[in-house]
């Protein structure tokens, strides 16, 4: 797949929650090729230290606008520099990258599963699923942040017509728990469902887990630190169980971030 | 003005069309970064290190920010000399870009096995022998940092293979420049420098090594001051010698200043993966440089600093 480095122009910083931004971006190349699940590189300002580029999930793209937007919190020195970017200023940006989520169409209930910050992909594959669903296929959305603050994607959810259901660490809204356990009730009602999931790795785990308990497909989109994301340094490093049997390290960047849960091997 | 100066460089039997190569492990097998770079424009390109059977690596975490810098423990992931040859090489060399192959082993056996096979390969430029990988339970650095091994593995790769030889080492050794010396006599053609420097990160509040190996190796602009002194000394002891510079360039002025102290070219590692262009603009920085200064060749500007 082509992948773009542009210098995007920076169009609006949204105020989504205390703290918390979307940034929309100008950028007609990624935003007309990115795909649900990829990501992008991004560099506000051309620093020492910082050094590395962040990732930042697509949270939703328009192919006709030629815009792309990217969910950010700002805690430390990058988020910072990048929410001092003024409208109109550009970031360097490299994308679109990496694997994307691909919806099981055999599935009629296809539940997205979001924990922590893991919302944003989510937001982008229910945007562009929720059109191509037939009368019987059902959308639910299951969230789980550490307060209410922090939750994300909600309302998208919902005007999409999905079925919402979100947990609280604290219990200041929804469910007192995890997200985990929303999923597992979820999966008591025998529709055949499809899971996509992104989140904390340890979440990731537990989603893992509960859909190779009941043999439902899932697939998850999984953080590793990443220095160059376009598959070079292979630091981002993920052990997955090979189909010829063994095991090996691959790239988030590249043959990720998603990946199908039975690859990936937990440690 | 207006002189439009001559960027091949030649080091020992090697000659680049220009002194900017992407360092092993910077660039992948060099095919990854074909859709954002015109990489038949850079002066070489040298691969990840290859080993005579696929390497996993280390466990993750493996990488890790550090001030200006970075730290890894990749630990010579690689699918092996064989699938490089095989799979890469043919794509590779249709580029026309030289191909230096970085090798990695773990005795000296291992090393020799794959220069004799990258020597039997075709479209290959030269031979980069990694003596100085810090993430390697065996082998590796251990032979970098002491002067008899040295010189016993780079003679045996010497009788390996007759492809130019560039020998890497490792800023750990204690005397770096009897190393570099004992290099040169075994057969080395010309010398690299300077590898990753050792060092570790903490997580104080999780009380934690910031990498599953503890140990990593430091690379990026912070350890450009270090590097650049390293590969000053060597040139100074060792003024006959091809050297290429290598630790911390992010920009075309970072490549310059290791001309001025005595590098025939230099290799861009760490800045890669920040700036997959930086090569390309490193390599018409240099070009306008010596045409706004009056220098008519890479040559001609080599070691050309001034004393007081």
């Amino acid at each position: 797949m082509q992948r773009y480095e542009v210098a995007a122009t920076v169009v609006e910083h949204q105020r989504r929650a205390p703290n918390q931004y979307e940034l929309i971006l100008h950028a007609p190349p990624i935003a007309q090729t990115a795909m649900p699940g990829q990501f992008v590189m991004l560099r506000p300002l051309p620093t020492h230290a910082p050094l590395w580029r962040r990732p930042y999930s697509i949270l939703r793209a328009n192919p006709d606008k030629g815009v792309f937007s990217v969910f950010y919190s700002v805690q430390g020195t990058f988020t910072e520099l990048l929410s001092l970017k003024p409208i109109g200023s550009t970031v360097q940006a490299l994308g679109p990258l990496g694997s994307y989520f691909q919806p099981v169409r055999t599935a009629k209930r296809h539940i997205l599963v979001a924990g922590g910050t893991g919302a944003p992909p989510l937001c982008f594959l229910a945007a562009r699923l929720a059109p191509t669903l037939q009368p019987d296929e059902r959308l639910w959305f299951l969230i789980g942040a550490r307060r209410s603050d922090l939750l994300v994607g909600v309302d998208e959810f919902r005007a999409l017509g999905a079925e919402v259901r979100i947990a609280t660490d604290d219990g200041s809204r929804g469910y007192k728990g995890y997200v985990t356990d929303l999923l597992q009730q979820a999966l008591e009602e025998p529709i055949p469902s499809a899971v996509y999931a992104c989140g904390p790795n340890p979440m990731l785990q537990v989603v893992s887990r509960v859909c190779r308990e009941r043999g439902v497909p899932c697939q998850i989109s999984v953080d590793a630190p990443m220095p160059c994301g376009i598959g070079v340094c292979l630091g981002c490093a993920v052990k997955v169980a090979l189909p010829e049997g063994g095991v090996w390290y691959k790239r988030a960047c590249a043959e990720g971030p998603v990946f199908r849960a039975e690859e990936v091997i937990w440690e | 003005m207006g002189v439009t100066p001559d960027l091949r460089v030649s080091l020992g039997r090697l000659t680049l069309p220009n002194p900017v190569m992407v360092a092993a492990g910077a660039f992948g097998y060099g095919l990854e970064y074909r859709d954002l770079v015109d990489i038949a424009q850079l002066g070489a390109i040298v691969t990840r290190s290859l080993t005579l059977a696929p390497r996993m690596g280390n466990p993750p975490p493996r990488v890790v920010e550090t001030p200006a810098g970075m730290l890894n423990a990749i630990g010579l992931q690689n699918d092996g000399v064989d699938a490089f040859l095989l799979e890469i090489l043919p794509q590779l060399r249709s580029y026309g870009v030289p191909i230096i192959a970085s090798i990695a082993g773990e005795t000296v056996e291992e090393y020799t096995h794959v220069a004799s096979k990258i020597d039997r390969a075709e479209g290959v430029a030269a031979v980069e022998l990694n003596l100085s990988c810090p993430n390697q339970a065996r082998g590796g650095m251990e032979f970098g940092i002491e002067a008899t091994l040295t010189a016993q593995v780079v003679s045996a790769v010497r009788q390996a293979t007759t492809l130019p030889l560039i020998v890497k080492l490792s800023p750990n050794a204690g005397d770096l420049v009897s190393i570099a010396a004992a290099a040169v006599e075994a057969g080395a053609d010309a010398l690299c420098l300077v590898n990753t420097f050792p060092g570790v990160a903490v997580d104080a509040r999780e009380r934690r090594f910031r990498l599953a190996t503890k140990v990593g190796g430091l690379s990026g602009p912070a350890i450009k001051p270090i590097a650049q002194y390293h590969l000053w000394r060597v040139h100074q002891a060792l003024p006959e010698v091809p050297l290429i510079g290598v630790g911390g360039i992010s920009s075309a002025e970072d490549a310059l200043e290791y001309i001025l102290l005595g590098a025939h070219a230099v290799q861009i590692g760490t800045a890669n993966y920040i700036h997959p262009t930086l090569a390309l603009e490193v390599i018409e920085g240099i070009r306008r440089y010596l045409s706004e200064h009056g220098f008519d060749s890479v040559e001609a500007l080599r070691g050309a600093l001034l004393d007081s």
